[in-house]
């Protein structure tokens, strides 16, 4: 073993565990100066320690090089890399370090990029906005359909971790091509849930009633002939334009419409509707 | 008045929720679980379930890219909630003026604690150094305990000692100040439309117009008609009740039944079927647009 490793394979056990490790604590010890980096090691440390075997100086270079560096990741996706990162150090020992730094390097910012669209924005969209919708009518179903969904996404950060250590560095080539195509349908069942929960969930009217020539004029009643809820519409176009200025934050946007909301309802120009 | 046992519960659920949204992801960290809870704990879950949801909405599009901190949506509801059914404020004044100053000002105990916890990353450090395992585990789940407090602390003493205030602030919303009430109300139901636009920032919305316009436009006339048919149902049910007591009984007229609103359920399923005739269309030519920042150059505190 010119690698210095005890010549350990990793068992479905081993997995196990690293997956409930995973999705106990992965994050517990993220911080601003290298994000998740204790927690990349904290989650493989029993199977580092089986592989390089207690006390040698093999264990202390090799969880140097996991915890020392910067690393962030989607919290949906790093089991992936944590999976082909094994399956090179069980073989290659020590020696494989340099492999696996760079691919830690190499993979976070992607599998980010993904993670964060599809878990950490898509789904939350479609699931939370339908039990947002549903809640607000009282019914808390929505709530556990959501919930449902997440056992199934929770179930699939599982399985990666299997596919990831078999299947090595091959994975990522494989993925790429499908990941994006359900990537981009994902995005047009979001943007269709947006332009329906618009017309849903904002819920404002107008209530000027100018009087031209006498006549008084009910704008809303207008309005509502040439379409339902353009109201609703132009706001969230006003918000979205807003957004698009510089130095803009959305905490900013929220007080922004907090503040728009209470003078125009108090100069009962609007209504809620 | 807020109980102890319910302080107790929902300072535990506080520090319970972070770590849910952090690891296991079972949407018991969101703001609709939240007003979900904490609204069965008050006793009260419809007005948990409505403020919940509008938090839910106002943030929907608000992520947390590449460990920005974010509005705590989840703390502002618990508090809105709790002290909407204790105070008896109205549901959606309750969002306006405390559940979402409240999620604002504790972004800074999120970051309090994302600092505390570069302290024990540099003690993991030292840890591997010596190969102290124990010491590593230990040192590690302190950063837990640093996530945990920084939610529990500020829910916990906003509950303990915030009724004089809130009460205060309910009597003045129905006394002097009724047309801040009243505008309070308003901002509530524009709150969501952030969450929206926020949303659509991110999404490849010039891309996909065409299905901004179909969710917009499908969802905004059945929703105008099913209103109309529940009006009608309801006109009709009264013209009945008043019918039924001039004849006999047995020549009563029956009318009621449920007249449901629109069901985001079903939409969201005309929704699913678009996007999979799109899958089905695109799978096999390579599409590169990935939808996160696609839009160019919004800042990542969105």
């Amino acid at each position: 073993m010119s690698s210095k490793t005890t010549g350990y394979k990793l068992t479905k056990a081993d997995l196990r565990q690293i997956n409930i490790r995973n999705l106990v604590g992965f994050q517990a010890g993220w911080n601003y100066e290298r994000m998740q980096h204790s927690g990349y090691l904290w989650i493989i440390l029993p199977q580092l320690r089986k592989i390089y075997g207690d006390n040698t100086e093999a264990l202390k270079t090799a969880c140097r090089t996991q915890c020392s560096p910067f690393f962030n990741t989607s919290n949906f996706l790093n089991t992936i890399i944590t999976g082909i990162d094994l399956a090179i150090e069980e073989t290659e020992g020590i020696d494989g370090l340099e492999t696996v730094a760079s691919l830690k390097t190499g993979l976070m910012g992607p599998l980010a990029s993904i993670g964060d669209s599809i878990f950490g924005s898509l789904l939350p969209t479609i699931f939370g906005a339908l039990a947002a919708n549903m809640a607000m009518a009282g019914n808390p179903l929505g709530i556990f359909i959501w919930i449902a969904s997440c056992v199934v996404v929770d179930w699939f950060r599982c399985k990666q971790t299997y596919i990831a250590y078999d299947q090595g560095m091959k994975l990522v080539t494989t993925m790429s091509d499908k990941l994006n195509a359900i990537t981009d349908a994902a995005t047009v069942m979001g943007v269709f849930m947006v332009g329906a929960l618009i017309s849903t969930n904002v819920g404002i009217v107008l209530t000027i009633n100018p009087n031209i020539g006498g006549v008084p004029l009910d704008v809303q009643d207008i309005l509502n002939n040439i379409c339902p809820k353009l109201v609703p519409a132009a706001l969230v176009g006003f918000v979205y334009w807003l957004l698009g200025r510089k130095g803009m934050t959305s905490t900013k946007a929220i007080f922004i419409v907090l503040v728009l909301g209470v003078v125009l309802g108090a100069l009962e120009l609007v209504a809620k509707g | 008045m807020i109980q102890w046992w319910q302080i107790l519960l929902l300072t535990l659920y506080a520090g319970f929720q972070i770590m849910d949204e952090l690891h296991w992801y079972s949407s018991a960290g969101s703001a609709v679980f939240s007003g979900f809870i904490t609204g069965l704990i008050m006793g009260d879950m419809a007005t948990g379930l409505f403020i919940g949801g509008s938090m839910q909405l106002t943030i929907l599009g608000v992520g947390t890219f590449g460990g920005a901190s974010r509005i705590d949506a989840n703390s502002g509801t618990l508090i809105a909630t709790a002290f909407a059914v204790s105070a008896g404020m109205d549901p959606e004044q309750a969002l306006a003026a405390l559940g979402v100053p409240v999620a604002a000002i504790l972004v800074y105990t999120d970051i309090l604690g994302r600092m505390a916890n570069t302290f024990w990353g540099h003690a993991c450090d030292a840890d591997v150094e010596k190969m102290n395992w124990n010491a590593y585990n230990i040192h590690y789940w302190m950063g837990a305990v640093s996530w945990c407090l920084s939610r529990m602390i500020p829910v916990f003493l906003a509950l303990a000692f915030g009724q004089p205030l809130v009460e205060a602030i309910t009597t003045a919303l129905n006394g002097d100040l009724a047309w801040l009430g009243t505008g309070l109300t308003v901002a509530g139901g524009m709150l969501p439309a952030v969450g929206f636009a926020i949303l659509l920032r991110y999404l490849p919305v010039k891309k996909h117009i065409a299905y901004l316009i179909l969710g917009f436009v499908i969802a905004a006339l059945l929703g105008t008609a099913f209103t109309s048919i529940a009006t009608v149902g309801g006109d009709a049910a009264t013209i009945a009740g008043a019918l039924n007591g001039l004849l006999p009984e047995d020549a009563a007229v029956a009318v009621g039944g449920g007249y449901k609103n629109l069901s985001m359920l079903t939409v969201a399923l005309i929704g699913f079927a678009l996007a999979y005739i799109y899958y089905q269309q695109h799978q096999n030519a390579p599409v590169a647009a990935v939808s996160a920042g696609a839009e160019g150059d919004d800042d990542d505190e969105l």
